[in-house]
């Protein structure tokens, strides 16, 4: 069958083609990463489950384990560094290269200071006798999900933290265009989305 | 969508969602002081963290203004794959629990040998 045919044939948006969800092949294969990396988040999440779910004794009272207030302040720095991120993405796409370099530098300093508070969290817990196999609140497996979970969502953070820095240095430079600064925040708000699950599936519920 | 964006105030949606993902946040912490059933406590946190996700997909990661098909093919294979595992998973770990509770039977006692 001709080409043209068959696209005729598809719902436009689906006849494939060069560009198949108009997006640039960057974007696209941006997204295909996030999916498969969300995958990965959602093995996770479900091992978690599968971990709370079948233990034998109570799963670790939140209270008694974690300071609230503090994963509270967390999740603030991490929505708003997703803010300034998405205000970098504009000005770059606007042309506006003063104050999208501003704001990836603020995106920074957010994603910088999450990982602190998060290498803070660790101490404390690792401190106070957290480890892959026991623990002294509860169930013995809470720390190997919380270790996990946590510690691959802050790789995820730092690794989003050294794309950031080469974003913004070569913004500064004149050498990113719109479409790197959009990646990057894509990746970016992918990190604070993953957060959204682990705050409430881990923290909250 | 930039000139949209320029329309409305280039960057105001995304200070937008970000006061309501505080907003929605700050009611998640605050949901426990209600003393609610615990069931209804976990589907007020899971309604509303797909809210918080939806508009970060949506409004951050511009999601609303890409292609359907774009969307879509990220939204449904994350979802699907996510309540295909856990509705495996729920089973399976309460069997677990379950066989695990079960009374182990006491060792046999060491033989004695002369």
């Amino acid at each position: 069958m001709h080409d043209s045919t068959h696209a005729a044939a598809l719902p436009a948006g689906w006849g494939g083609g060069v560009s198949p969800f108009g997006a640039t092949w960057q974007k696209t294969m941006m997204w295909i990463f996030i999916v498969t990396d969300g995958l990965l988040f959602s093995g996770l999440l479900s091992g978690y489950a599968f971990l709370r779910m079948s233990s034998l004794y109570p799963w670790p009272e939140r209270s008694h384990v974690f300071s609230i207030p503090f994963i509270a302040l967390m999740t603030f720095i991490l929505i708003t560094s997703s803010a300034t991120m998405g205000t970098a993405v504009g000005a770059a796409k606007l042309g506006d290269r003063k104050t999208a370099l501003r704001f990836l530098i603020l995106t920074i300093a957010g994603g910088a200071a999450f990982l602190g508070c998060q290498a803070y969290e660790w101490t404390h817990l690792i401190e106070h006798g957290a480890r892959l196999t026991s623990n002294p609140w509860g169930a013995p497996q809470f720390g190997q999900a919380f270790f996990i979970l946590t510690g691959f969502h802050g790789s995820h953070v730092l690794s989003g933290l050294v794309v950031l820095t080469i974003t913004a240095i070569r913004t500064a430079m004149g050498k990113t265009q719109a479409q790197g600064v959009e990646m990057a925040g894509l990746y970016w708000h992918f990190v604070d989305l993953v957060w959204v699950f682990i705050f409430t599936l881990f923290y909250l519920v | 969508m930039a000139e949209a964006a320029k329309a409305h105030g280039p960057y105001r949606i995304y200070w937008i969602t970000w006061g309501i993902l505080l907003v929605i946040t700050v009611a998640m912490l605050a949901a426990e002081k209600f003393h609610l059933p615990r069931i209804f406590l976990v589907l007020f946190l899971l309604v509303f963290m797909l809210v918080k996700a939806t508009m970060i997909g949506g409004n951050f990661m511009h999601l609303r203004y890409e292609q359907r098909n774009l969307a879509v093919i990220v939204a449904v294979g994350l979802l699907v794959t996510s309540v295909i595992l856990f509705s495996f998973i729920t089973p399976e770990s309460l069997s677990v629990r379950a066989r695990r509770s079960e009374p182990v039977a006491a060792p046999a006692a060491p033989a004695h040998h002369p």
